[in-house]
């Protein structure tokens, strides 16, 4: 198998404000997201990290995605350093979250375009693409309503399709399903299918033990910024289901806290 | 390059596609000015006395007076009714003032000087609570004022016309140095706020910011694409209000100068003018953005360019007071050297160094604040700290 993304050691910590300290009941001035984190995942596979909120999985995919600086460490998407080459990352991947909006002054036809020029396609290759990601998600009949007047629904389809304009071999999904009903939710999970079969490789975080036992082939389960087990799904899951597992790792780990 | 021109091509498309802000960004000032400017020179100009005409009842109307009542704005009648008759009738308004000569007047007037004369009293009539009333009564004592002056001249000052060498043209010019520069500022400067902070603030806040910055592109031809676009449009509204400004001088000036003449202003002089807007626009819009980039949301970064308004207006109403024959070298000082070369363009007194040091050096400025949007484009503390 041939590896795509490689994570060497990384950390992320955040300056606390006064205010932070309070709440959190801490004198510590900084706190650490993540913490020494280091994975590999291979070409053409989804990859799903685990975890509860404030584990650092949002702090480790915007790190992959550029959009922060690790503070010491590094990974390589392609063979490129998102320290040293993030230019080259961000033309690679693919990056959803729900951080990252569209404006809704705009229509999905113009947005399409828009987001194509940036990653430099091509006019004729951009409008193929565009054409067969919009009747696949049924954005076509929307094409040209202001997404300022689409349902949620249709607006995380038309996220979704942006988030693939530039074709990327290496796509990161930040809690892909978060806030969706049940009928976005699966259209979600059978494109991220339908990408995995054309052999892009897939990285996505979640809390949803379901999520990952259903599409996912490897995990990795991340507690207080540090990665706690890492193996495939049907090794994880020999014994017991995912859930269970994640609690007997979590009590471990957290000192019996759930 | 393709990412700045697409950015330029998408705030152009968010602007221009936007009826709202068109109308509010684009024609309302200069329309506004236009409009109030001119009602504002109707109402001096009425106040002033313009084309109102009086009615006035006179009766033992001296001959010698007559000649001095052509052309003045009196409809003069012969009073042949009573005294009181034309006393109600200025109560009641239908006349405006009812003016009685001594019969002998005339006379009178004549052995001025002699000893034991005794002035005669010319009695006029108003009604002060009435504003035609008062003006017509204000206006026929200075006719007679006038005549007072005539018989008992001593000597003049100025008698007759062409000491006054300034032609209309500098009068204008002067006129203009003083109103224009200071009210461009101030148009210029409220174009680049109706559309900087939305831009680079507000989409920030939406999140729609962060998109772009997950995309390839260069964070500097997002900040230059950014910039262009948005100094493209606020110039534009710096010209549709500079546009409304000129063409309601002549309105705004018709009751004090009888009008003001324009034609002094030629290509050359427009031109320089569009040069100090534009890099006033790419000054004002850079540093707006530099501001709205450290704000989280839009109301943040309109509080944060508060004192930079301030500061704005009262460079402009110095440069007005204090901007003639000052050193050329003061045109480096950003937004006080645009004030002073719009001075000196208005009132034709502008020098090649002066236009140049200041359409450079604000080019410079812009350009050393779009390297400092880059730089906060790319800090995560300023783009991601919540």
């Amino acid at each position: 198998m041939q590896e795509i993304l490689k994570v060497c050691d990384l950390k992320k910590q955040f300056r606390l404000s006064y205010r932070q300290q309070k709440l959190q009941r801490t004198n510590d001035r900084m706190l650490t997201a993540v913490d020494g984190l280091s994975f590999t995942a291979n070409r053409g596979e989804i990859f799903g990290l685990l975890g509860p909120n404030g584990a650092g999985k949002t702090t480790t995919l915007r790190m992959l995605a550029t959009l922060i600086a690790p503070d010491s460490g590094d990974a390589y998407i392609d063979g490129c350093s998102v320290v040293k080459q993030p230019d080259k990352v961000r033309s690679k991947i693919g990056f959803l979250t729900g951080e990252l909006r569209l404006e809704d002054f705009f229509t999905p036809n113009y947005l399409f375009d828009f987001f194509s020029e940036l990653y430099g396609v091509p006019s004729d290759v951009r409008d193929g693409r565009k054409n067969a990601l919009f009747s696949r998600f049924g954005i076509d009949k929307f094409a040209e309503v202001k997404l300022a007047n689409l349902s949620t629904g249709m607006k995380q389809k038309v996220s979704l399709v942006i988030s693939v304009v530039n074709d990327p071999e290496f796509i990161i999904f930040d809690e892909p399903t978060n806030g969706l009903d049940v009928l976005t939710a699966k259209t979600v999970t059978d494109f991220l299918l339908e990408l995995k079969a054309q052999g892009k490789t897939i990285i996505l975080s979640t809390h949803i033990f379901s999520l990952v036992e259903k599409i996912c082939d490897r995990v990795g389960i991340i507690i207080n910024g540090r990665l706690v087990a890492l193996d495939t799904v049907a090794e994880i899951t020999k014994e017991k289901g995912l859930e269970d597992v994640f609690f007997d790792i979590y009590a471990r780990v957290a000192g019996g806290e759930a | 390059m393709s990412g700045i021109i697409a950015i330029i091509k998408k705030e152009l498309a968010r602007f221009f596609f936007d009826r709202r802000m068109l109308v509010t960004t684009l024609i309302m000032p200069g329309l506004l000015i236009y409009v109030v400017y001119t009602l504002m020179g109707t109402l001096i100009s009425d106040i002033a006395g313009g084309d109102a005409r009086y009615s006035a009842a006179v009766k033992n109307m001296p001959e010698v007076l007559t000649a001095y009542f052509s052309g003045s704005p009196f409809d003069i009648s012969d009073a042949s009714e009573s005294d009181d008759a034309y006393k109600t009738r200025i109560v009641e308004g239908s006349l405006d003032i009812f003016v009685l000569f001594p019969e002998d007047f005339e006379d009178a007037v004549a052995s001025a000087g002699e000893p034991g004369y005794e002035a005669p009293n010319v009695e006029i009539y108003y009604s002060s609570s009435s504003d035609d009333s008062a003006a017509a009564f204000a206006a026929f004592s200075a006719v007679l004022d006038l005549y007072e002056k005539a018989i008992s001249n001593v000597f003049n000052v100025n008698h007759g016309d062409g000491y006054d060498l300034g032609t209309p043209q500098s009068s204008a010019a002067y006129i203009l140095s003083a109103i224009v520069p200071m009210i461009m500022l101030v148009l210029l400067f409220s174009g680049c706020m109706a559309v900087a902070p939305e831009s680079i603030a507000g989409e920030k806040e939406r999140g729609t910011l962060a998109t772009m910055l997950v995309t390839p592109v260069k964070r500097s031809h997002i900040a230059i694409g950014k910039i262009v676009s948005l100094s493209c449009i606020a110039l534009l509204s710096g010209i549709c209000s500079f546009i409304g400004l000129i063409l309601s001088l002549p309105n705004l000036m018709k009751g004090v100068f009888n009008g003001i003449d324009l034609s002094m202003f030629g290509l050359g002089h427009y031109m320089m003018m569009l040069g100090v807007m534009l890099s006033t626009v790419l000054l004002l819009i850079a540093a707006i953005s530099c501001v709205s980039a450290m704000a989280k949301s839009v109301k943040e970064a309109t509080t944060y360019v508060g004192p930079l308004s301030v500061v704005v207006v009262v460079v402009g109403l110095l440069s007005s007071l204090l901007g003639r024959g000052v050193s050329q070298w003061l045109c480096l000082i950003p937004v006080y050297n645009s004030a002073i070369t719009m001075t000196g363009i208005m009132s034709l007194s502008v020098t090649p160094l002066g236009f140049i040091l200041t359409i450079v050096s604000n080019v410079v400025y812009a350009g050393l604040l779009v390297f400092l949007l880059t730089r906060m484009f790319k800090s995560e503390k300023i783009m991601f700290d919540k």
